[in-house]
């Protein structure tokens, strides 16, 4: 019996070395570029890094990513030019485009539907909400002064739980935490993770959202468009530069007739969206694949072109 | 609790060395744990079904005591059979079907212009595995009143064969005659079984998750939506089917018997790589071999098997197949599923070859000629048709399926549903081909090789499948858990 759980145990061992550098040598694995907060209470990504993004089992997605020096996923630095019309592009993940590689990202094709007469510079960072990107223009505000547009893209269900901005520091602490730095070195962790095996093992399923009543959800838009009141008064925006990109099939017609009323533009991509014949999204998530940023670009170059 | 479950590899270990811890005690205490932790395996499903099995253990328990009486007259002695067989087939009507029976009633007065309401309809949940345990309970109060054993005295012991949760809820469908004097026996750890049992759940967990999960959604895609798919991507379905259904039922079984092995338990083996039979007769040799062995004992021989008239014989032939299919499932097309089966053996028996190939042990041949591979494709293809009825939820959607398969030309490329690379699949399938015609000459021992460089490639490659191709958003559980 000893022997036998002892040549179990080996033979584990064995397997779980040879998976860990068949996951390496195949690069099942995702990078994930490190964070952190900057002197001005930014969140953005440690400057030059690069690497590839996967997602899903076998690679079903890879792309490239490259972090320049302002910390954010761009093919560009950000040097405001002085003979093209700049634009900055602001938002999450969906933004910061790891699902693609990044010189094929929503601002290189905004760029190439502009006849390359604009340069766009891509703020894009996984996990921010209204006040990350309303701080962000706020603290880079000689940097933003400079852009001719500024289009901020929002999903407005899920962007507006805060009213006032407080670096994250917790999620910098917890990427940051011995758990994780184990997670990102064990490839073949990082690969079980991704793919869903290691919370189906540590038995923690996929969570079902709760379905809210007609009058939660009256509740829950009042206190959103509350905390886009807030923002907006404590970082104001220039309403003749400012965009918000967002889908109106999801967003308040509060919220909508509030942004208009202070003189914003608001580019639907919900109409596009609806529209295609082919999928706007990845297989794996809901972010938005090629097509999906082509229609994204061609929006955009649209209403900036009127 | 799924075998492939998070419950289940945290359960097994801790019963595995409970169990052992107690092999220098008394032989109850280890017949307890197995019996407690069958239980519970079973209860974690739904606690409210264990009193099924409980009612017929002890039922059969008291059959097979009475039976066991010496100056026991034979009307008694048939009456106690009865007994048992009402006891256990009522069970298995009631909850399984009860309500095709009367929907059937009804539907048939409703074609003679008599409507009935379906008051008598009940909302009856299907037990896990009832099928499975009724027919193995069965099998021993038939043995003990046909005298080919003795009834067994330590209800305990009973118990356990009859809850026995390696195969509980999915078979094989064991025989009292080989289990019981296992559970009575004392048990040595023997390393060499324990690692073929290791050897077996692995190659099993990799056909249950890496292939038929994978396959799910494709088969779940095209069989929802044939009325719009060209007919290659219907063959494709079926062929993807066919794959599905083995790996699922066959990594079950695979992992079942591996379990037993490492309590020192030999179950019989229940697939013998039914795709490379070469007619239909030999596929049944080798698919389930647990059930058709059940059928033929209980079932067909004392029909009067082959030995009468030939009008008999036939009529026997299509009794086991028709029940057969009914034994699946509580509907028409398992119905026409087991009757397509018969019209496909009835040659066979007429032109006297559905004995041609019979041996299916270690010793048979495994190496094809052209014209074995051919009859194996044949074969093949006969029987992943006859799953389309199998697969289908009602026959008006199986006999469309397969029309359309003749009747929608066109060879376009299918798509994943979810948009994934359908090459993985079909490399992986061809893979998984070739490597059970390797090792297809023993089917409980899927990792044969001699070398133990080439062994822990295996191990390696088979753990690198199935990381590869777990589906996190898969439906896990077995399909036969439904029979």
């Amino acid at each position: 019996m000893t022997r036998f759980l002892f040549r179990l145990f080996l033979y584990g061992l064995l397997i779980a070395l040879s998976l860990e550098l068949l996951v390496r040598a195949f690069h099942l694995y995702t990078n994930d570029p490190p964070r952190f907060i900057d002197e001005k209470g930014v969140e953005k990504r440690v400057p030059g890094h690069t690497g590839f993004s996967v997602t899903g089992n076998r690679r079903q997605n890879f792309s490239r990513f490259s972090i320049n020096q302002a910390g954010f996923n761009s093919y560009r630095e950000f040097t405001p030019s002085m003979t093209k019309y700049d634009i900055a592009l602001i938002g999450d993940s969906f933004i910061e485009g790891f699902h693609v590689d990044y010189d094929e990202s929503t601002g290189k094709k905004i760029e190439r539907e502009m006849a390359d007469t604009v340069a766009v510079f891509e703020y894009g960072y996984a996990g921010y909400d209204m006040a990350n990107q309303l701080h962000l223009v706020h603290a880079y505000r000689e940097t933003f002064q400079q852009m001719d547009a500024i289009v901020v893209y929002t999903d407005f269900t899920t962007d507006l739980d805060r009213g006032a901005y407080e670096p994250n520091t917790g999620r910098i602490a917890l990427l940051s935490s011995t758990k994780f730095k184990i997670r990102d070195n064990i490839k073949l962790l990082s690969y079980v993770s991704k793919i869903g095996l290691l919370d189906r093992i540590l038995g923690i399923g996929p969570q079902g959202q709760d379905m809210m009543t007609e009058g939660e959800k009256k509740e829950t838009d009042a206190v959103r468009l509350k905390n886009l009141k807030a923002l907006l008064e404590s970082y104001p925006l220039d309403p003749a530069k400012t965009y918000f990109l967002c889908d109106k099939r999801t967003t308040n017609r509060a919220t909508m007739s509030f942004l208009e009323s202070r003189g914003f533009t608001i580019m639907d991509f919900g109409v596009p969206f609806s529209k295609s014949e082919l999928p706007t999204t990845l297989i794996y998530d809901q972010h938005w694949n090629h097509h999906g940023r082509q229609l994204i670009a061609e929006l955009i170059a649209k209403n900036l072109n009127q | 609790m799924l075998f492939n479950s998070l419950e289940f590899f945290l359960f097994f270990p801790a019963v595995f060395l409970l169990y052992w811890a107690l092999n220098n005690t008394r032989l109850v205490y280890q017949n307890i744990v197995l019996l407690v932790s069958s239980y519970v395996f079973y209860g974690w499903w739904d606690w409210r079904f264990l009193f099924l099995i409980v009612i017929s253990t002890l039922g059969d328990y008291y059959i097979g005591k009475e039976l066991g009486k010496k100056h026991l007259g034979a009307a008694k002695r048939k009456l106690w059979l009865y007994t048992s067989l009402v006891l256990n087939l009522g069970i298995l009507g009631f909850f399984k079907y009860y309500n095709f029976f009367v929907d059937s009633f009804i539907a048939m007065f409703q074609t003679i212009g008599l409507p009935l309401q379906h008051t008598w309809t009940l909302n009856v949940i299907l037990p896990v595995g009832i099928s499975f345990y009724t027919f193995q309970t069965l099998s021993y109060t038939i043995d003990v009143y046909r005298k080919k054993m003795a009834p067994t005295k330590s209800l305990t012991s009973f118990a356990v064969f009859v809850a026995f949760f390696p195969q509980l809820v999915a078979g094989p469908i064991e025989r009292a005659s080989n289990m019981l004097s296992q559970i009575n026996a004392k048990r040595q750890f023997r390393y060499g079984q324990a690692g073929s049992g290791i050897k077996l759940m692995l190659y099993g967990l990799f056909k249950k998750v890496a292939i038929a999960d994978s396959l799910a959604p494709l088969v779940d895609d095209i069989f929802l939506n044939y009325g719009t798919m060209p007919s290659g991507t219907l063959l494709l379905g079926i062929l993807f089917f066919s794959l599905q259904i083995y790996c699922d039922f066959s990594g079950y079984s695979d992992i079942a018997i591996g379990c037993a092995k490492l309590f020192g338990f030999e179950l019989m083996s229940n697939f013998k790589f039914p795709y490379f039979s070469r007619n239909v007769a030999e596929f049944w040799r080798r698919w389930h071999i647990s059930l058709s062995s059940w059928f033929k004992d209980y079932l067909y021989i004392p029909l009067g098997g082959s030995t009468g008239k030939t009008t008999v014989t036939l009529r026997n032939i299509f009794i086991v197949f028709l029940v057969s299919g009914l034994w699946h499932g509580a509907n028409w097309t398992f119905v026409i599923w087991g009757g397509i089966h018969a019209m496909l053996f009835l040659p066979l028996y007429l032109t006297k070859t559905n004995r041609k190939y019979i041996d299916t042990g270690r010793s048979a041949k495994n190496h094809y000629n052209l014209a074995d591979m051919g009859r194996a494709g044949v074969t093949f293809f006969m029987v992943s048709l006859a799953w389309i009825f199998f697969r289908a939820p009602d026959v008006e959607t199986a006999w469309n399926y397969f029309l359309h398969i003749f009747t929608q030309h066109g060879t376009g490329l299918y798509q994943h549903p979810l948009g994934y690379r359908m090459v993985d699949y079909y490399v992986l399938i061809i893979v998984f081909f070739i490597y059970e015609m390797l090792v297809s000459k023993d089917e409980r021992d899927p990792i044969p090789f001699k070398s133990a460089m080439v062994r822990a490639l295996v191990y390696i490659l088979l753990c690198f499948g199935l990381l590869l191709f777990y589906d996190g958003g898969a439906n896990r559980s077995f399909l036969y858990f439904q029979f």
